[in-house]
Formats: C-alpha cells, sequence, structure tokens
C-alpha cells in the first residue's frame, strides 16, 4: 500500500525562528529572495512563517504559524491547470510538473493558501553559489510556478532503498522533510497518514488540538495545525489581523 | 523552430483542453481509451534518482553549540543538518547553521593572499603567493617581538593552545572580543554560581520560566539547545504544559511566545528581580535565610512591589503575581541576559535575577538552571574565558594610539564593526605598524589590514570546540573538514603555527590538524565517554563518526552555595539629557544576522525578522502612539539623533513596541564584507555613547537616549507582509488560540 503523506505542526511548540524557511530553501534551490525581489512582492518561500497580532499594548501577543502547501486531496490548484501541469501523486502530494507548466497561473488564483510562486524572473546564483544547489532538485525556470513538494527528492530516494532493501515498507523516519528535520523545537512532524505506527498517524489520531486551516472550504488539506495553547487567551480563540 | 510548427506546449493545451487529446493518446494507444488511465501523468520530479551522477556522504562536525551533519555530493558541500547524536542539539539546527555553505561558496570570499597597495581602508589590494605571505609575516613577527597585539574571539581547546604558544614565542599580547552583553554575562555566571563556564537550563522539566530580556530561543548565547528544550517544556510532557513569562523593555521573538509579556521601562530588570524576592520573603514563600545570603547587604524591604511599580513601568500587582507564580510553580528557573546586560546597571540586573533561582532552590536541580562542568581538556588546554571589556578595549586603543605595537594580527572577529565608533579602534589601528587579518571575507576590521591571508570556513576547518554553554555534562563537538578548501585559503591554526616557528618556537604540532588529533587522544586517555576503540586511530575515526565526545556522567559539582556578597542595586543610567533626547534607543541583535557577523550571507539577509518581517536592512521600531505623535508610518524615513551623532532610517510601526523605546537592530551598516552587506542600512552602535556598565566597564550599548526627528521622506522598508495575503478570517481564524489542552 502506498503512503500517504501529511504533515502535523505544533503551534504551541513553533517559536517563529525559521530555520525551516532557510532549510527549504537549502535544499529546493530556491531562488535568493533580494531586496528587489521583496520589492516587487515576488518573495519566494516554499514554508512561510506568518506573524499575526493579538490584542493591544501592552496586552499584546505576537502568534506564529509555519505556512507550506497544504496538499490538498481535493486541491482547487488541480482541476484549473490548462496543461495538467499541477496534479495529485498516488502519495497525496500536490505536485507541480516544472517543464509542463506554461506559466497561466489559474493554480495561484485558486490556492486560497497563497503557497504556490510563479518565477517571474531566471533565477540566478554567482557561479560560485551554484556548487551548493541541489542535485537533485530541478531549478525552475522563468515563466513557470513552482511549490512544496514535502521534498520529493528525499522521498523518491527513500523509496528506492526501500525497494533495493529487499522492497520493503518505508519505516517511519526514514524519510523527512528539510523543514521538520530542521525544525528545533521540533513542532513540524513528517510522516505517512496511513500507517498507524507513525509518530505523525499518531499524533493526528490522538490530539485533541487539531486543526486545519480553511477546512471549512473542503479541500482537505494534508497539513493538520495543533492549536496554540494560551491561558491567557481572548475569548474569541483567534490572532487578529496580520 | 520552423515558422508555423508546432510548439511542444501549444501541443500540450490542444491534448488538454480539447476532444482531439483524447482522440490522439488513443490513437497513440496511450491509455487504451481508458478514461481513467488515460491522463495520468509522471512528473519528471518523480524520474528516478539515479539519473543524478554521483554520490552523496554525510560528515559530522561542528559550529558553535551545535554538533552538525553535512550532505557532501562529489565534493560540494549542499546541505547542514543537526547532529542527531550531538548531546547540546540532538539533531536540530537553525537558520545560522543551515547558511554555512553559503559562507564556503560565497562569490567575495577571499581566494588568496592579498597585500594592500593603496591607503588603509581603501580596499585596494593585489595578489600575492602564499610563500611570500607568510615569510612577511614571519619577518614581521620578529621584528615586532613585544610590540604584537593578536585579537580573536575567546578560544578554547586546541586552538586556544596554538595562539598561546604564538604569543608566547612572539612575545605578544593577546586579547579576546565577544559581544559586550557576554562579558556582563560571564561575570555575573562567575558572581552567583562560581563557575566560568556558562550554564545551561533544563526546560524540559521546568514549570515556570521567566526571562527578564534574555532572548533565549533566538539570539542569546545558545538558542538551539534552549529551542529544543522549550519544544519539551510546552508539549513534551503528558499532564504539564510549562509556563513562561517575560519581562523586558523589547518584545522580542523569544517575549512573543511568552504566555505573558511585562513591558517594563529599560534597564529595571534587577529591580523588578528584587521585588519578587521582597514578596516572595514577606510571604513565606521562600526561605528568609537563603533570601538574606543571596541578597545580603541589600534590604529586600525598600523592594516592595508598591515602590518599585513606577520606575518599573507595570503594576505592583503584576509584579506580586509573578512572584507567586514563581515561588510555586516549582521547578521554575529565572534566566537573564541581552539587553538586561546592556544597560549601566546590566550586572547588577542579571545577577539580581540569576539569584532568584537559589530562592526556589532551582541551581542544579531537575527543571532548573544546570551548571556547567569545566571542560576535559588538560590543565594546558585554556578552557573558556571572557572577551575584553569596554574599558579595557580603550586600553587597547591608547596603546595602538601611543605606537606600542608594530603588528596586529586578528582572527575570526571583526571588532572594528562590533564595537562603537566612539571608541576610534579603525583610527586607532592606522598607527599600528602593520596589521595582519586572518579572514575570509573583507570585514570592516579587515578593510584596515595590510595583508590580508585567507582562511578556511567552518566546514573546511579542523577544529575542537566545547560547547559554552554546554549540555550540562561534559561534551567536546570535533570540527573536521567535510569538503576541501574552495579557494586557496589555509587554516588559522596552521598559519599561526607557521608564525610561531618563524619566532623560534619548537612547536609540539606541525599542522592544527595534529594538534586537533593530539587533543583527540588525551580525551581517549581519560577512559570514559562515549566512543570505545581499541587503539587511537580507531578512537579518533569514531570521534569524527559521532561528531565529537561526551561523558553524561561528568556533570558540574553540586550546586555550590549562595554567594554571599550580591552585586549592589544600580539605577540605569543614560547618556543625553531626558528634554532633549525624550526615547530610549535599543539596539538589539538581529534574529539571523545576530550582531553583524552573518551579514555577508544573502539567505540570513532575506531572512525576516521574527517582529517586523523586515529583511535586508535596518529600520526602527516605534509604538504607534509614538509614531503618531511624530507623524509618521511604516516606511517614513526618520532621522535618529543621540548624543554621539545622528542615522536616518525607516520606521517600522509595531504594535508591540514600548512608548519610550525606539529599537534598531543590530547587524547592518558595514562598510564592506561583501555584496549582500555592503553599504546597507546602519549599525546602531555608532549612534551609542560610550557609557560603560559599572562594574565590568563593558559597553552599554543600551545606556543612550535618542530624539526621532521627521524628514519627510518615504520609501518602501522591503518585508515579509504583504507578500501574500494574511488576515484573520471571522469564524475561521489562520491560528487557533485555545486556553487549555482540553
Amino acid at each position: 500500500m502506498s503512503p500517504r503523506w501529511g504533515m502535523v505542526i505544533d503551534l504551541d511548540r513553533c517559536t517563529g525562528c525559521q530555520a525551516c524557511v532557510v532549510a527549504c530553501q537549502a535544499e529546493n534551490n530556491i531562488p535568493i529572495n533580494t531586496e528587489a525581489v521583496y520589492l516587487q512582492n515576488r518573495a519566494i518561500e516554499w514554508i512561510r512563517v506568518e506573524r499575526y497580532w493579538d490584542g493591544e499594548y501592552p496586552n499584546i501577543k505576537a502568534r506564529y504559524i509555519p505556512v507550506p502547501c497544504m496538499h490538498c486531496s481535493n486541491a482547487p490548484c488541480e482541476p484549473v491547470c490548462p496543461v495538467y501541469a499541477t496534479y495529485h501523486t498516488p502519495e497525496g502530494i500536490n505536485m507541480q510538473v516544472y517543464n509542463r507548466c506554461i506559466g497561466t497561473r489559474y493554480c495561484a488564483v485558486n490556492c486560497h493558501w497563497h503557497v504556490r510562486f510563479f518565477n517571474f524572473w531566471q533565477p540566478k546564483w554567482p557561479e560560485s553559489l551554484q556548487n551548493q544547489l541541489n542535485p537533485n532538485v530541478t531549478v525552475r525556470s522563468r515563466g513557470v510556478m513552482e511549490k512544496c513538494t514535502f521534498c520529493i527528492q528525499r522521498i523518491n530516494h527513500a523509496e528506492q532503498n526501500a525497494r533495493l532493501d529487499g522492497n520493503r515498507p518505508l519505516r517511519d523516519g526514514e524519510v523527512n522533510t528539510a523543514c521538520a528535520q530542521a525544525c528545533p523545537t521540533r513542532a513540524i512532524v513528517f510522516g505517512d497518514l496511513d500507517d498507524p505506527e507513525s509518530q505523525v498517524a499518531q499524533i493526528a489520531n490522538t490530539t485533541t488540538r487539531g486543526y486545519k486551516v480553511l477546512a471549512e472550504l473542503g479541500t482537505d488539506p494534508a497539513v493538520l495545525y495543533l492549536k496554540k495553547i494560551d491561558p491567557e487567551a481572548p475569548a474569541h480563540g483567534g490572532a487578529e489581523s496580520a | 523552430m520552423r515558422k508555423g510548427a508546432m510548439r511542444r506546449r501549444d501541443f500540450l493545451k490542444l491534448v488538454a483542453t480539447s476532444t482531439t487529446g483524447a482522440v490522439l493518446f488513443t490513437g497513440c494507444g496511450i491509455g487504451d481509451g481508458d478514461p481513467e488511465r488515460e491522463f495520468k501523468i509522471e512528473s519528471p520530479v518523480l524520474n528516478p534518482v539515479d539519473l543524478v551522477y554521483g554520490r552523496d556522504n554525510w560528515y559530522a562536525t561542528a559550529a558553535g553549540e551545535c554538533g552538525l551533519i553535512v550532505r557532501v555530493f562529489e565534493g560540494r558541500a549542499k546541505k547542514v543538518e543537526g547532529n542527531p547524536d550531538f548531546p547540546t542539539n540532538l539533531g536540530a539546527s537553525d537558520a545560522r547553521a543551515q547558511a554555512l555553505v553559503q559562507e564556503v561558496y560565497h562569490p567575495d570570499r577571499i581566494a588568496q593572499p592579498l597585500r594592500l597597495t593603496g591607503a588603509r581602508g581603501s580596499g585596494e589590494y593585489q595578489n600575492a603567493s602564499w610563500d611570500d605571505a607568510l615569510t612577511e609575516l614571519g619577518n614581521d613577527v620578529n621584528g615586532a617581538r613585544g610590540a604584537t597585539l593578536v585579537i580573536t574571539p575567546p578560544l578554547s581547546g586546541p586552538m586556544g593552545q596554538v595562539v598561546n604558544e604564538f604569543v608566547r614565542a612572539a612575545d605578544a599580547q593577546h586579547v579576546a572580543y565577544e559581544p559586550e552583553d557576554r562579558v556582563v554575562l560571564r561575570e555575573a555566571v562567575r558572581r552567583v554560581f562560581g563557575t566560568d563556564t556558562l550554564p545551561t537550563l533544563d526546560l524540559a522539566n521546568t514549570n515556570f520560566l521567566v526571562s527578564f530580556s534574555a532572548d533565549f530561543l533566538h539570539t542569546w548565547i545558545s538558542p538551539v539547545q534552549f529551542s529544543r528544550q522549550y519544544g519539551e517544556f510546552r508539549q513534551g510532557r503528558e499532564d504539564v504544559r510549562g509556563t513562561y513569562w517575560h519581562v523586558s523593555s523589547r518584545m522580542d521573538g523569544s517575549a512573543a511566545n511568552a504566555d505573558r509579556w511585562l513591558p517594563i521601562t529599560p534597564g529595571t530588570e534587577g529591580l523588578v528581580a528584587l521585588a519578587m524576592a521582597q514578596v516572595m520573603v514577606s510571604e513565606g514563600l521562600v526561605d528568609r535565610a537563603v533570601a538574606e545570603r543571596v541578597y545580603s547587604g541589600i534590604s529586600l524591604d525598600q523592594y516592595a512591589p508598591d515602590a518599585v511599580a513606577e520606575t518599573a513601568g507595570i503594576s505592583a500587582e503584576q509584579i506580586t503575581e509573578l512572584a507567586r507564580r514563581f515561588a510555586e510553580g516549582k521547578p521554575s528557573v529565572a534566566i537573564a541576559g541581552s539587553l538586561a546586560a546592556a544597560h549601566t546597571n546590566g550586572l547588577f540586573n542579571l545577577t539580581a535575577v540569576f539569584a532568584l533561582n537559589y530562592l526556589v532552590g532551582s541551581v542544579g536541580q531537575a527543571g532548573g538552571i544546570i551548571l556547567n562542568p569545566a571542560p576535559p581538556f588538560g590543565s594546558d588546554v585554556p578552557g573558556p574565558s571572557s572577551g575584553l571589556s569596554y574599558t579595557e578595549w580603550t586600553g587597547v586603543v591608547n596603546d595602538l594610539n601611543s605606537g606600542r605595537y608594530q603588528l596586529v594580527i586578528v582572527n575570526g572577529v571583526d571588532p572594528v564593526y562590533g564595537l562603537p565608533e566612539a571608541l576610534g579602534l579603525r583610527e586607532a589601528l592606522a598607527n599600528a605598524g602593520k596589521v595582519v587579518a586572518l579572514s575570509s571575507f573583507l570585514d570592516d576590521t579587515t578593510l584596515q589590514a595590510d595583508l590580508i591571508l585567507p582562511v578556511h570556513t567552518t566546514l573546511e576547518s579542523w577544529g575542537l570546540i566545547a560547547p559554552d554553554p554546554g549540555p550540562g555534562y561534559q561534551a567536546v563537538a570535533l570540527q573536521q573538514p567535510v569538503v576541501n578548501p574552495f579557494v586557496d585559503s589555509r587554516a588559522a591554526g596552521d598559519i599561526f603555527i607557521e608564525a610561531a616557528t618563524a619566532a623560534g618556537a619548537s612547536m609540539p604540532w606541525p599542522t592544527y590538524e595534529d594538534a586537533v588529533r593530539a587533543a583527540v587522544d588525551s580525551l581517549r586517555r581519560l577512559n570514559r565517554g562515549n566512543i570505545e576503540a581499541a587503539d587511537a586511530k580507531q578512537y579518533f575515526m569514531m570521534a569524527q563518526a559521532q561528531g565529537g565526545w561526551w561523558d553524561t556522567t561528568e556533570t558540574a559539582d553540586s550546586a555550590p552555595n549562595a554567594p554571599e556578597t550580591a552585586t549592589a542595586a544600580a539605577q540605569p543610567e543614560y547618556a543625553g539629557d531626558p528634554g532633549q533626547f525624550p526615547l530610549y534607543l535599543l539596539p538589539f541583535p538581529s534574529n539571523s544576522l545576530g550582531y553583524g557577523e552573518t551579514a555577508n550571507l544573502p539567505w540570513l539577509q532575506a531572512l525576516p525578522d521574527p517582529m517586523t518581517s523586515a529583511v535586508w536592512s535596518t529600520w526602527v521600531e516605534l509604538n504607534p502612539t509614538t509614531a503618531d505623535r511624530l507623524g509618521v508610518g511604516t516606511g517614513d524615513v526618520v532621522r535618529l539623533v543621540t548624543p554621539r551623532g545622528s542615522a536616518e532610517v525607516p520606521v517600522y510601526v509595531n504594535p508591540a513596541a514600548h512608548p519610550d523605546v525606539a529599537a534598531v537592530p543590530m547587524g547592518q551598516g558595514h562598510t564592506d564584507f561583501g555584496r549582500y552587506a555592503k553599504g546597507r542600512g546602519t549599525n546602531p552602535l555608532d549612534l551609542v555613547e560610550p557609557a560603560t556598565e559599572s562594574e565590568t566597564g563593558a559597553l552599554a550599548w543600551a545606556g543612550t537616549r535618542v530624539r526621532v526627528e521627521a524628514t519627510g521622506r518615504k520609501v518602501r522598508l522591503p518585508r515579509f507582509e504583504g507578500q501574500v495575503p494574511a488576515f484573520q478570517l471571522e469564524g475561521a481564524p489562520i491560528i487557533e488560540v485555545i486556553p487549555s489542552e482540553h
């Protein structure tokens, strides 16, 4: 049985340090977000950390939420692609076929989580920095969309090793995303939601704090958040404006 | 392409959007007409990985307090991860560790020795050969006996040994640079806990944590270690979720995660701690005898919450509640640092807070503050040491100006940037006969050098590091080169060995690698720790594979007695008349750039600040009411005027900013330091008056007042905010918050 990849992000552990953000950029050959890119509002972060303010000074709090692609089972970005560049893998990953993409950006318009990014420019690194690029990950060219892949190259690598090792199923923890691996508070847990022994499934199946962002849209995200606990939270139960 | 020919994309569009596609695919035999199979698309990213030719290797090494493993593919470092075995970080890492690869392949890395051709500071250099450069250095060392100054970070382990040997051979003076608040912290730890090593925490077992301005999750002494513990502190136990309060005059990235943040007047951390002690003693929550011993010479009765509330800027009720929670929520722990140390009363702030741990019996106890033992090195190998205080630096500058030093050698630090302009170190270096920099980048200090010797970066170097703070027991990280040097650089240790040999010393090791190997062999002879091996060679290989040596049984001696003499209570003093300079200028270490040492790395420049989400720049954080009063908003350029000087920076209106504070991040304002840092932003230390901490003489970098003037100009502040729509939806909040687990 093929796995169903998913993620749990515990907001009560997350401190907003953004180790995940840099780990993702290092693993996935994400172009450097220069000052000019930020000023154009075209920064690319496959996983980002959003900060929300809650309350007013002096009773004010900043709250953090890491946001990768939700890898929705019923993803609104998938059916709108005219060339089937965005599709769902049998293992539950919302995937982007870069050399199929023609850059209509319909998928980005249809994604409510804003986790799809368009390459407005050809990505450039100084020649020496290209030595760091991950050879297992395609560098996306100008004109195509890109997004979180749950580090598909790591999954492929682990699955291939498992096949060579007597065609056994993957063990829990054998594959991990770059963001989860770096996270110093262990707020991010990745794994097979269909493996009842996996850590991610055990958390997802037993937690009383689970929720999915924009769940009412019915897209069935594969990312489960665990609610932030704050004994002094305002009664409305949610952080306010960004 | 032939005119009129169908392009591949057009073809795909056609087949995907029309019934022609189905016909075409069926005609080609694809899917055999089965609509379920017809459009099953395989992504090229799912192609077999063996299309990538090459081989992965993973090597353990170390940087700072963290053990690391690095993916090396065909001789190139690709990715840094935490070493799951190394006890301080247990596999975790942070943004700065991740960015180490960019140091190796940085486009502006110095690739070979350089000799100055223009005036100092001009940046005009010509290439030199290593033979010539080392011969020149040897001659310089011999010609400057008794008149050589060596500036490095505080060194321990074999690097400390090598530099000590050089200093002896060349009859040189050795001084260490580190951020000045660290100097105050070390003195506070010595006074309160009686140790030279910094303490760690046991947050996984803590019930109540109060931090006084210590940004322990992002910038303070060992953030990865503390972050790992923090995850367990919040959610690692079945029945307990640790409670965390933060007391500070600026909401930093740690304070943002606190259950309650108490915004105090700058520099009053110690006062609040004394008021807490007063409450705990007067209400009988703690042993009065212990309190009298810890705070001997201080009459706690003077510091009742009512008496300090107005000065501290928080209510007496808040202080009382904090004290009760701290006393009753055991195991509880109190820490202080960063801004708390950077006032003229920094040592008082820190000692008053750390002493609270004795009152609740949490020193050396589970869930408390855990003291670290001395490193397992022999007596001839230096242990942890402190950097110079600002007052001591003024002595160095005076010596430089008097012409005492004919040769200055700088390695691994950038004091010209890190110390305030008021010190005049840049100008003083002009009076040294010669300046030699052992550096990978043209930072502000290196820019003053006559001779630059490029050194290996972290991932190319040998080293043996005793993390400070360690994990609560003896641990040493083995740093090994995971890739060959990318440019024609040398190990700094080798350069010192060569220079010492030129000065006539008979060095015990031909290379720095040998010094590291000898130090590892001395660990083997201890006959304890995590490594078991038949012989020295195998032992060293095991140490390389595991990333270091540690002995979980070798902890610090049982908690020392509480100190008998407390640091006298002191009020903070500020440079600048409050009438002319109404706000406090609070510089703060940046989450990604620290004190500026990583400003050359693009990933870290591009990493949003946790509070403002600003990137690639310097800004000043103002409270909305303060900004309104000044008539400015986010992006408006203001002039920050202090008694020392002025600078223009854009405003970020921060709803969590203290109304009396203008907070400015450190990290930018480098003269050079490569294309990603050069000429970017402002160094707030250039605005700081050289006020010093009253007892240690360290720079009180938060001891200056400031006036903020609107300029009428406006810029777009580069920041992550606004890149994507991010707002809470009514009834469907993005972040859901609940008051308790159930």
